[in-house]
């Protein structure tokens, strides 16, 4: 039971991240869009953390040698299975020998293919998501086997033409000018009048941005004080001004430690839309606090605490998930 | 636990740093105690693992206590940190007996690029900055990106040491480096803007196990000159503890 990789394009096994790494100074790491990714486990009827697929920015294709229930979620694209158009952010059903493609990426940067049953792959300090700096983790590469650890009969729809589920998730936005939520840092003071800029100017995501930070081009607040800062714990979503080029914002690779001021902080929500971003794309500030920007977290959490409630109660009729044998549905008329 | 006597704890503040983390600072004149009380408290919080609280990173004067906000709230977490140093105010600061690191060095040329440099700069012989560097018992103060390096106060230099202009993109595993006032030893390959004055064989960084590194803040560490032809002598073998 397995997936085999034929095109790789940038893609790596991963799940929510190394909650235990960073008192080992090592990153959090794991999905940079943490609601795709939750929402494409829960759609596939694992657990939010399970291991799944993050793939990047270019066209992705893999085979299945098994049945498989997968979904897919994250950045607008095309999806077909073998050679059928099929939904994201809906489970879809694929046959053994059957081919998944992801194409033309768009709007976003990121998708998430999470499989039914989940994938093997190595753990470190509790999670699989892949470091970069000690050189841990699963990349993809042409001709990977990853190891599947369930099968799921093939499921049919009856009437031809109509999409196998409607969970009826309310989908994120995308667009190429993002609205990003940030609360006050901690060091906001040693900015002075100039942080006020952070919320006049429109930024333009530079190409230089990865999965340890966005580099943004724009009017930069300017720190007033030169003393020296000893190096201390910056969170995900720290925004700093490292340079008279750029604006820093970190993301879930980021060091642990820095000793630049923290200007000011991303909301969780936020960091989703921010993971989204491409190059050229504009992102624009807005503040807000932190009690709106955790209820803002729960409402999205909650969402998908109602999906998982739905999945559960569909799958089982579909004889997912069930005890071995169960899943032998047979075909559903029609086909 | 034996205790020190619980001396008087600096004072502390927290601080919001967006909807998943506080950021502690001690401030105080007495920089040791500063110290102190954070990695007392990253200790406290560990031990008492709260529901959803991550974990803490702690540094020279300051915590970072990362949490998730939809099983916990800042406010919970806020009122846990000040419950933790309440407690290290009654009970001091637990003892743990350091354990001390030996690390063999192969100053300069290819292995120490930046120590001609260094010692330019720092208007002494070559010969001399290895001396200050191998005379100094340093104390690890934190854990730092990358990768767990041992974050150290410096050797004693009359100077502090400039970052370089055109930070290198990829220094290798084991580069022993030295910046400003601090010293510090490189787990794993990365970029960097450190001087480079040395290399151990060692390995220190151990992706299979857990801890990744051998070493937790207030630990010891010293460094001890080789040549160039022992180098292999010691490759592959792991830092260890010498007590």
């Amino acid at each position: 039971m397995s997936l085999i990789i034929q095109q790789p394009g940038n893609s790596v096994v991963t799940d929510l991240g190394r909650f235990r790494g960073p008192r080992f100074g090592l990153p959090v790491n794991g999905a940079l869009d943490q609601f795709s990714a939750r929402a494409a486990n829960i759609l596939a009827g694992n657990g939010d953390n399970a291991p799944l697929l993050e793939v990047t920015a270019l066209d992705f294709r893999m085979r299945a040698t098994t049945n498989l229930l997968i979904a897919v979620t994250g950045a607008p694209l095309r999806l077909t299975v073998g050679g059928r158009e099929c939904q994201q952010w809906e489970p879809v059903s694929v046959r053994a020998g059957e081919t998944v493609a992801l194409r033309r990426i768009d709007g976003g940067l990121r998708a998430y293919v999470a499989v039914h049953g989940s994938v093997q792959a190595p753990v470190l300090l509790g999670s699989c998501a892949p470091d970069t700096v000690v050189g841990f983790g699963l990349r993809l590469r042409e001709g990977t086997e990853l190891k599947t650890l369930k099968t799921v009969a093939p499921i049919r729809q009856p009437y031809f033409d109509l999409p196998l589920f409607r969970l009826g998730l309310t989908r994120p936005e995308f667009s190429s000018t993002a609205m990003v939520e940030v609360t006050d840092g901690p060091d906001v003071d040693e900015f002075g009048s100039t942080a006020d800029l952070l919320f006049t100017t429109e930024y333009t995501v530079s190409a230089r941005s990865n999965h340890i930070g966005l580099r943004l081009g724009g009017a930069l607040p300017e720190r007033q004080s030169s003393a020296e800062v000893l190096s201390r714990g910056v969170p995900v979503g720290a925004i700093e001004v490292p340079s008279r080029e750029e604006l820093l914002v970190l993301h879930r690779g980021r060091g642990v430690t820095a000793g630049y001021p923290v200007l000011a902080v991303v909301t969780s929500r936020s960091l989703d839309v921010l993971a989204q971003t491409r190059p050229g794309h504009k992102i624009r500030f807005k503040k807000t606090s932190v009690p709106e920007a955790t209820a803002k977290h729960r409402a999205a959490l909650r969402e998908l605490e109602t999906l998982r409630s739905t999945v559960g109660t569909v799958f089982p009729l579909l004889g997912i998930g069930g005890q071995p044998g169960s899943q032998q549905l047979a075909p559903a008329a029609g086909t | 636990m034996p205790a020190t006597p619980a001396p008087a704890q600096p004072p502390v503040e927290v601080f919001e740093s967006g909807d998943a983390a506080l950021r502690v600072v001690a401030f105080s004149p007495d920089r040791e105690a500063n110290w102190a009380t954070v990695h007392a408290l990253a200790g406290w919080l560990d031990a008492a693992g709260a529901d959803g609280v991550h974990g803490a990173v702690p540094t020279y004067d300051s915590l970072l206590v990362e949490f998730d906000p939809a099983i916990t709230s800042i406010r919970q977490v806020r009122a846990f940190v000040l419950l933790g140093l309440r407690q290290l105010e009654f009970t001091g600061t637990p003892a743990r007996a350091p354990r001390e690191f030996n690390v063999p060095v192969v100053y300069g040329g290819e292995y120490g690029p930046d120590l001609e440099r260094v010692a330019e700069q720092q208007q002494l012989p070559v010969e001399e900055i290895i001396r200050l560097h191998t005379t100094k018992s340093y104390v690890i103060r934190c854990l730092g990106a990358p990768a767990g390096s041992p974050m150290m106060d410096g050797p004693d230099f009359p100077f502090p040491v400039p970052r370089l202009k055109d930070p290198r993109l990829s220094v290798p595993a084991g580069a022993v480096s030295v910046a400003g006032r601090q010293a510090v030893i490189a787990p794993a390959v990365a970029p960097g803007g450190w001087c480079v004055i040395g290399q151990t064989p060692l390995t220190v960084l151990d992706a299979t196990s857990e801890p990744l590194v051998p070493y937790v803040p207030g630990d010891t560490l010293r460094f001890h000159q080789i040549q160039p032809e022992d180098f292999s002598t010691y490759a592959g073998l792991k830092l260890e503890a010498a007590r």
